[in-house]
């Protein structure tokens, strides 16, 4: 779709070449391969945009666009050459509000023996600028990235943030507050135009100006639609991104933590658009994860989740991962990050981000630059290759020279599209749609270069030629480009928001022109509209705003839209809201204050392979009248050596209480409990299911306890002989014989992960509990959910049950004998970790609606090409381990990295002596055939959640829509919660139990799924899980009102009044 | 290739290999020369291939005790170490009616055993097949050349069939250590590399004299507290002071002892390990040129190493032992923690817990080992940090070297002094216990007791 306009025939020289010194490298300068910049807009009013490059070593250059793709080199007639020694960014904007685009350019100064200073370069408009950076209070002799122009202050005239850039390495972290002491050199400043003169306000305003901001990447956009830019920067290494929250008084409070579940770590460019038509600007964030299997095993990876905590618990930073991020607006301030579900995860060393609808399909596109000249995490590098070649001259002259940095591999790339789905999903089109070279492409731009109505990509590369990609969508789909104009202080009309509406379908953008990395993008909006001819509206809103609406747009025109303010009854339409069904309760109100904390204990300290953790799969949580005076009581079962809580509900809330005998009990892990009458006695009796994974082989803290209610109290006896960790508790009168009897579902085998855990069937008789059918129940496999329900319509109750690495099993009830039936083809094989009955499909028979590990994940499955997990002992040494091994392009890889598998199997060092021989190799060459056929092999075909389809008693499997994948789904609770008489399925999730390698999954909000096509987000609801991880769902009657109980690991349970509103 | 020489000599007779009244051919005296190269070449791959401290002195151990089982038939004088070592039974025995040359069997178990233990197999054969075709080239007859090959791969797999036996493969799946974030006094990963404890379970590993991993288990750290006026806080500041007050000669000190292994140096995106030879390995190569300064034979060096390794390895297991019992927090940690956010130590602190520090243990029991087989004021120029960048120093007996290694530390930013103190006192203790319980001689020489 893009053909490259060959820059030299076009009349474009400019080539940003680097010419590393002995002295001054990318050792003495940590961005020394960022590249230059490149800012476009029409300098001369011929409606045509013109363009401008910034070198680091070389000079600016300035190309006037003089139509036919034909440009003229006017860079010593306009005097913008540039006088600082290293260039950067560059943007344009009209900073004395003359109607004229100036340029503002970036410099590094004061670093080695980098001289001058950021340039403004005023627009006489005679195609002549003047350098007027000092009068203007703008001549920062500092270690700049980039700026972006905005009116933070609303006050009609363009202020700027400017974007710097530590040069220091990070020897350590140092404490996050490092951020709050202002440094010169490399703090961002906010500068307030006061008219003559731009103002440094970033104290005042509340921003961040410390060494530890690597500020690479910067985005100002309105993402809470309060009519105030808010601002993004994304900073290098171990410091945080910055998420500033206009506060619409002139300051701003920086909450990314709130906002974010985890940010790219490497941040590097970054872009704002609405990509999923709810009205709310999404963001993406790039970083520098290889796609290709070679270069990702080959380069350093995530930090080793010790470090992580460290960095998170003890030095104050937010959870940070090297790879991109895509953080989709859910319109609360908060965003749900999708970038691997979304495809665009790893992208190499990427640069810049640009959202556009490149196919004018309607959906906004995805370009991506990328590449660096010498890769820097190259493990062979870093561990032998530099040792060996240049160690001994570093220590003794501190010069490193051109061959030792020579000895690190090329990382020239190709540049990346992606073509949007107007949903989460984007396609890799970068083999089709671009031309295929490698190259390292930094600053990059959007433009409509020939003014054919689609939009072309300009990138600034180094060491090359620029490369132009002429969009070649033309007429075979329809468009409308906006330009704006608006007062004389901001002519461009920076801040505006246009609407486009069309067959109901909206689309948003933004007027700012900071975009990607080190550039500025064609003031213009533009708008892909497919076969549309005639647009059914559009309305600009105004900085100020006000708002404009015009009505049947034609199409494939450039639409020049003047403010003329009109009654403010013009109403712009986000996504509808359905009524909320939830309102959260403040825990001292009603008195219920539990929150669970998880004990120190790290799974993988132990098992250094796990796919995840066992140990976090509490608390307990079990509803019940436990002191028998008619009132719902609860119980939150206790992690390691906590013991657990009892809430007695009285007449004015819930009280802590003690029940002496049974709180003595604090040395197990409770994971799931239930409260039922066992014994008859008309009395609740306290069943606890415990893990906890610390406790393994026959330890006697792993039995499950059983407390039965007596005259005195209570009195404790132990299911014996099964030691495993319990998932499930689902009690139930299977035999008919009028007492509750009770199935176990166990996940795990402690400090065996990958062996069968024994769950059982324990049948009452006069309240003594029994295994039943033992053996068939004990190798159901890792079961992590059941349900009791007859699924048949035989009128006996059947019990079907989920679990990881396993397909749903159901279990036909045959008058008290269970057997397993087959109800659905094979290959169902999942993590499942929940399941519910529910009539999804709205056909008159019960579905099962499943939660699994979601598709927001590095790991991947098919039924094709199945995940697999290796169950052996790889070392004989008498303790098996795991591996994780997934397909590309039909060939097994294992999941991990050398450095991690050789952690557990030291052996593969001998096999491997260097990460180039390892890199590629797929499992079986990793692996003998002999230590592979030893072990046993688990599959998993399906990491959806979704629901089993009940066709007349056989069932398929139906995945739900992309908003329920972003992370595991752990929790489901069938209820009426609406009260219209209909039961639906409240959905929880979020789980943080993984390797840095995984990140963390805290973007699911929650849901309710009313049916298949009725599916309701959290935000709309009324309940917010987002970066919680949710265990159970219960409710209790307090005062005649429903509350829903939502226990969550490791932190404050929440507590939400059921309004009941439809 | 041309820096290889052949070091047998045809001359010179003194101990024959096989029976001399059957023999037509007598390699004679072979020069050590053999044992000291490939010796260093198992050293430079262990420093390419990045063992950590503990595991390097396991390989010298095995590596040395192979070369040393090998030789001894050879010399009436020496004894096998057979029931003297933990779990070490009887080695295989010549053939009496076969002819030999044991030196060339003690270099081929050398390497044989060192091969197995470090990764880069490659790097080692290729090394190794040079070694072996200069006594092929020395006229030995085949059958005697074949015959010390066979015997010294006897003597290897049986060396290595024990060594699987030391708990080491087990301790691979064993507990990594986890970090208490919220105790200031234990141990915490430290920059820039933020490395993982490194062999929480060594005191697991099979001792090889002696008794357990904690027979000599010294004072604890000091009890830790940030108040400033704790002794605790004191001992911090010493070492912060040391730092912030060093001469070049405490910097040159701290520098060539410094035997880091695996210096991670960030510049930006820019990383690259800086590897130095091992604190086992740097007393490994003052055995090596202790002996040659003696003019030890072949089966004195044998002795040597063998010796000294064990002293080695024992000394790393006690010390481990201590370091994850009071897993106390580093000075690095501590200093910036409570006294100077920005302080650097001088080195870079190495990824485990301080109390005590090896380096003192290790060296003092080397240095024992050392000063009962070459004497107590044995002159010598230490050059092995050369290769690294750093100058020789000289020394005038082992202990000299060993005090000056154990403070080092101090001088270097990573060790308080009471670690040091303990340290040394645990090294001469290993190292005691080590002279008084292997023998290597039939006949008691300047052997204690």
């Amino acid at each position: 779709m893009f053909e490259v306009l060959e820059p030299v025939k076009a009349g474009i020289d400019f080539e940003n070449t680097l010419t590393p010194t002995d002295d001054f490298n990318i050792i003495d300068y940590l961005y020394f391969y960022n590249g230059g910049g490149v800012a476009v807009g029409d300098i001369n009013g011929d409606g045509l945009p013109d363009l401008f490059f910034s070198g680091n070593q070389v000079k600016n250059k300035l190309y006037l666009n003089k139509g036919n793709l034909e440009f003229e080199d006017i860079t010593d007639k306009a005097g913008v050459a540039g006088n600082s020694s290293w260039n950067t960014g560059s943007i344009m904007g009209d900073v004395n509000g003359d109607g004229l685009l100036d340029i503002y350019v970036c410099a590094v100064v004061g670093l080695k023996n980098l001289q001058g200073h950021n340039e403004l370069y005023i627009n006489n408009g005679d195609n002549t600028f003047t350098e007027r950076s000092v009068e203007f209070g703008l001549d920062f002799d500092t270690y700049s990235s980039s700026a972006a122009f905005l009116d933070y202050d609303l006050d009609g005239d363009l202020d700027i943030y400017l974007l710097n850039h530590a040069v220091h390495t990070p020897e350590s972290f140092g404490h996050a507050r490092l951020r709050n002491v202002r440094s010169y050199e490399s703090g961002d400043r906010l500068l307030r135009n006061d008219g003559e003169k731009f103002v440094d306000v970033s104290e005042e305003a509340g921003i961040y100006g410390g060494i530890t901001g690597y500020g690479l990447g910067i985005a100002i956009s309105d993402f809470n639609l309060d009519g105030y830019p808010d601002i993004y920067v994304g900073n290098d290494f171990h410091e945080d991104d910055y998420f500033y929250l206009n506060n619409g008084d002139g300051t701003f409070k920086e909450i990314s933590k709130y906002v974010f579940s985890h940010t790219s770590k490497f941040s590097m460019g970054c872009d704002v658009s609405d990509i999923n038509h709810d009205g709310y600007p999404d963001l993406i964030t790039l970083d520098m994860l290889a796609e290709d299997e070679v270069v990702q095993k080959r380069s350093e990876g995530d930090e080793s989740i010790n470090t992580l905590r460290m960095r998170t618990g003890g030095y104050g930073y937010n959870y940070q991962f090297p790879r991109n991020m895509l953080h989709i607006n859910r319109g609360n301030n908060q965003f749900m990050e999708t970038a691997l579900l979304s495809g665009v995860a790893a992208t190499d060393w990427s640069w810049s981000a640009l959202f556009s609808d490149f196919d004018q399909d309607g959906n906004q596109d995805l370009f991506i630059s990328n590449g660096i000249p010498k890769r820097p995490n190259d493990l062979d590098y870093i561990k032998f290759v530099s040792s060996e070649q240049i160690v001994s001259k570093m220590e003794a002259t501190k010069l490193v020279d051109q061959k030792a940095l020579a000895l690190m591999p090329s990382g020239y790339a190709q540049n990346y599209v992606f073509k949007g789905s107007g949903g989460l999903k984007f396609e890799n089109m970068s083999a089709r749609w671009l031309p295929q070279e490698k190259t390292c492409s930094t600053a990059t731009a959007f433009a409509d270069l020939d003014n054919d109505g689609d939009l072309d990509i300009i990138v600034n590369n180094v060491d090359g030629k620029p490369g132009i990609y002429i969009n070649q969508t033309n007429t075979s789909a329809n468009y409308l480009k906006v330009k704006l104009k608006y007062n004389q202080s901001n002519p461009f009309a920076f801040g505006s928001r246009v609407y486009s509406y069309n067959n109901g379908i909206m689309q948003v953008k933004e007027m700012y022109t900071a975009r990607g990395f080190q550039s500025s993008s064609e003031p213009v909006v533009h708008f892909g509209v497919d076969n549309v001819t005639v647009i059914d509206s559009v309305i600009v809103m105004w900085p100020n705003g006000d708002r404009q609406k015009l009505t049947a747009i034609n199409s494939n025109q450039t639409l020049t839209i003047s403010y003329n303010a009109q009654p403010s009854s013009i109403v712009v339409q986000n996504k509808e809201e359905p009524g909320r069904i939830f309102e959260q309760v403040d825990l001292n109100n009603i008195g219920i204050t539990y929150e669970h904390k998880e004990d120190n204990y790290t799974d993988f300290d132990r098992l250094k392979l796990l796919p995840y953790q066992q140990s976090d799969r509490g608390p307990a949580t079990a509803i019940g009248d436990i002191n028998n005076d008619g009132l719902t009581d609860i119980h939150f079962g206790g992690s390691k050596h906590m013991p657990g809580q009892f809430f007695i509900q009285t007449e004015s809330g819930f009280l802590k209480t003690s029940i002496i005998n049974i709180l003595k009990d604090s040395i197990k892990e409770d994971n799931q409990s239930i409260m039922a009458d066992f014994t008859m006695d008309g009395k609740a009796d306290l069943y606890i299911g415990t893990g906890g994974a610390d406790f393994y082989n026959r330890s006697a803290p792993l039995l499950d306890s059983y407390y039965k209610s007596s005259e005195s109290g209570f009195i404790l006896t132990e299911i014996e002989g099964y030691f495993e960790n319990v998932s499930c508790l689902q009690p139930f009168d299977f035999d008919g014989d009028g007492d509750l009897d009770l199935f176990v579902g166990a996940q795990s085998v402690s400090n065996d992960f990958g062996a069968t855990p024994k769950s059982y069937l324990l049948v009452n008789n006069n309240g003594q509990l029994a295994p039943h059918q033992a053996e068939f129940f004990e190798n159901l496999g890792m079961v992590t959910d059941a349900v009791w329900d007859d699924y048949n319509g035989d009128g006996q109750v059947d019990l079907i049950v989920v679990g990881e690495w396993m397909s749903p099993v159901f279990l036909k009830n045959n008058r008290g004998k269970f057997e397993r039936d087959k109800v659905f083809l094979e290959g169902l094989h999942g993590l499942w970790q929940a399941i519910a009955p529910l009539d999804v499909d709205s056909d008159g028979d019960t579905d099962y609606v499943l939660g699994n590990w979601g598709l927001n994940s590095r790991f991947k499955a098919t039924n094709g090409h199945p995940m697999r997990m290796y169950y052996g002992d790889f070392d004989d040494n008498g303790k098996s381990e795991t591996i994780v091994a997934i397909a590309r392009d039909g060939k097994y890889y294992p999941l991990d990295g050398l450095d991690m598998l050789a952690s557990q199997l030291p052996v593969l060092r001998k096999k491997f002596t260097s990460y180039e021989s390892f890199a590629g190799k797929t499992i079986d060459q990793i692996f003998t055939k002999d230590q592979l056929n030893k072990a046993t092999v688990y599959e998993v075909h399906e990491l959806a959640s979704g629901f089993l389809r009940n066709n007349n008693g056989v069932f398929d499997f139906v995945q739900f829509v992309d908003n329920l994948q972003v992370a595991p789904i752990l929790s489901l609770m069938r209820y009426d919660f609406d009260l219209d008489g209909r039961e639906e399925i409240l959905v929880g999730g979020n789980y943080f139990g993984v390797q840095p390698f995984h990140g963390r999954f805290g973007s699911f909000g929650g849901a309710i799924i009313k049916s298949e096509s009725d599916i309701r987000l959290s935000q709309s609801i009324g309940v917010n899980f987002f970066n919680q991880s949710v265990r159970h769902f219960n409710i209790v009657s307090f005062k005649n009102e429903k509350f829903l109980i939502v226990t969550i690991n490791n932190g404050k349970c929440q507590v939400y009044k059921i309004l009941g509103k439809k | 290739m041309k820096r290889f020489i052949v070091f047998i000599s045809i001359l010179g007779i003194v101990f024959s290999c096989g029976k001399k009244e059957e023999v037509a051919f007598d390699p004679g005296d072979v020069d050590p020369g053999h044992l000291h190269h490939t010796m260093k070449k198992i050293t430079d791959i262990i420093v390419h291939d990045i063992f950590s401290p503990p595991v390097a002195s396991r390989i010298y151990a095995y590596s040395s005790i192979a070369a040393y089982e090998a030789a001894v038939p050879g010399n009436p004088n020496f004894v096998s170490l057979a029931g003297q070592l933990h779990g070490l039974e009887e080695l295989p025995k010549p053939d009496s009616a076969k002819q030999y040359c044991f030196e060339l069997a003690s270099v081929h178990a050398l390497a044989v055993v060192g091969k197995a233990l470090i990764f880069s197999e490659a790097e080692m054969q290729a090394f190794h097949d040079q070694t072996l075709a200069a006594f092929k080239n020395s006229g030995m007859p085949k059958a005697m050349y074949e015959n010390s090959i066979a015997y010294g791969s006897e003597v290897a797999k049986h060396i290595l069939e024990w060594s699987g036996k030391d708990n080491y493969k087990q301790t691979r799946t064993f507990e990594k250590y986890t970090v208490p974030l919220h105790d200031p006094g234990k141990w915490k990963p430290t920059p820039p590399a933020y490395m993982e404890g490194i062999e929480p379970s060594w005191n697991k590993i099979r001792t090889f004299v002696i008794d357990s991993a904690s027979q000599f288990v010294p004072k604890p750290p000091t009890p830790f507290s940030s108040d400033v006026k704790s002794q605790f806080y004191k001992e911090a500041l010493e070492v912060y002071e040391a730092v912030k007050s060093t001469n070049s000669e405490y910097e040159e000190i701290a520098n060539f002892w410094d035997c880091n292994p695996f210096k991670m140096n960030v510049r930006g995106h820019v990383m690259f390990a800086t590897k130095k030879i091992s604190p086992g390995g740097h007393w490994i190569n003052i055995t090596n040129l202790s002996c040659k300064l003696a003019n030890h034979d072949f089966f004195e060096t044998a002795e040597a190493y063998a010796l000294v390794s064990v002293a080695l390895a024992d000394g790393f297991i006690v010390c481990w032992d201590e370091k994850y019992r009071s897993k106390l927090v580093r000075p690095e940690t501590f200093i910036n923690q409570f006294i100077d956010e920005d302080w650097l130590p001088l080195l870079q602190t190495p990824p485990f817990p301080e109390h005590t520090s090896g380096h003192s243990v290790i060296s003092t029991a080397a240095a024992d080992v050392l000063t009962t087989l070459f004497g107590d004021n044995f002159h010598f120029v230490d050059s092995t940090e050369l290769e690294f960048g750093l100058p020789a120093r000289t020394f005038s007996s082992f202990k000299q070297a060993s005090d000056e290694a154990a403070i080092s530390r101090l001088y270097g930013g990573i060790h308080y002094r009471p670690a040091i103190d303990e340290g040394v006192k645990q090294g001469h203790q290993v190292g005691d216990w080590v002279l008084r319980h292997v023998r290597t001689r039939k006949e008691h020489l300047a052997w204690k007791e």
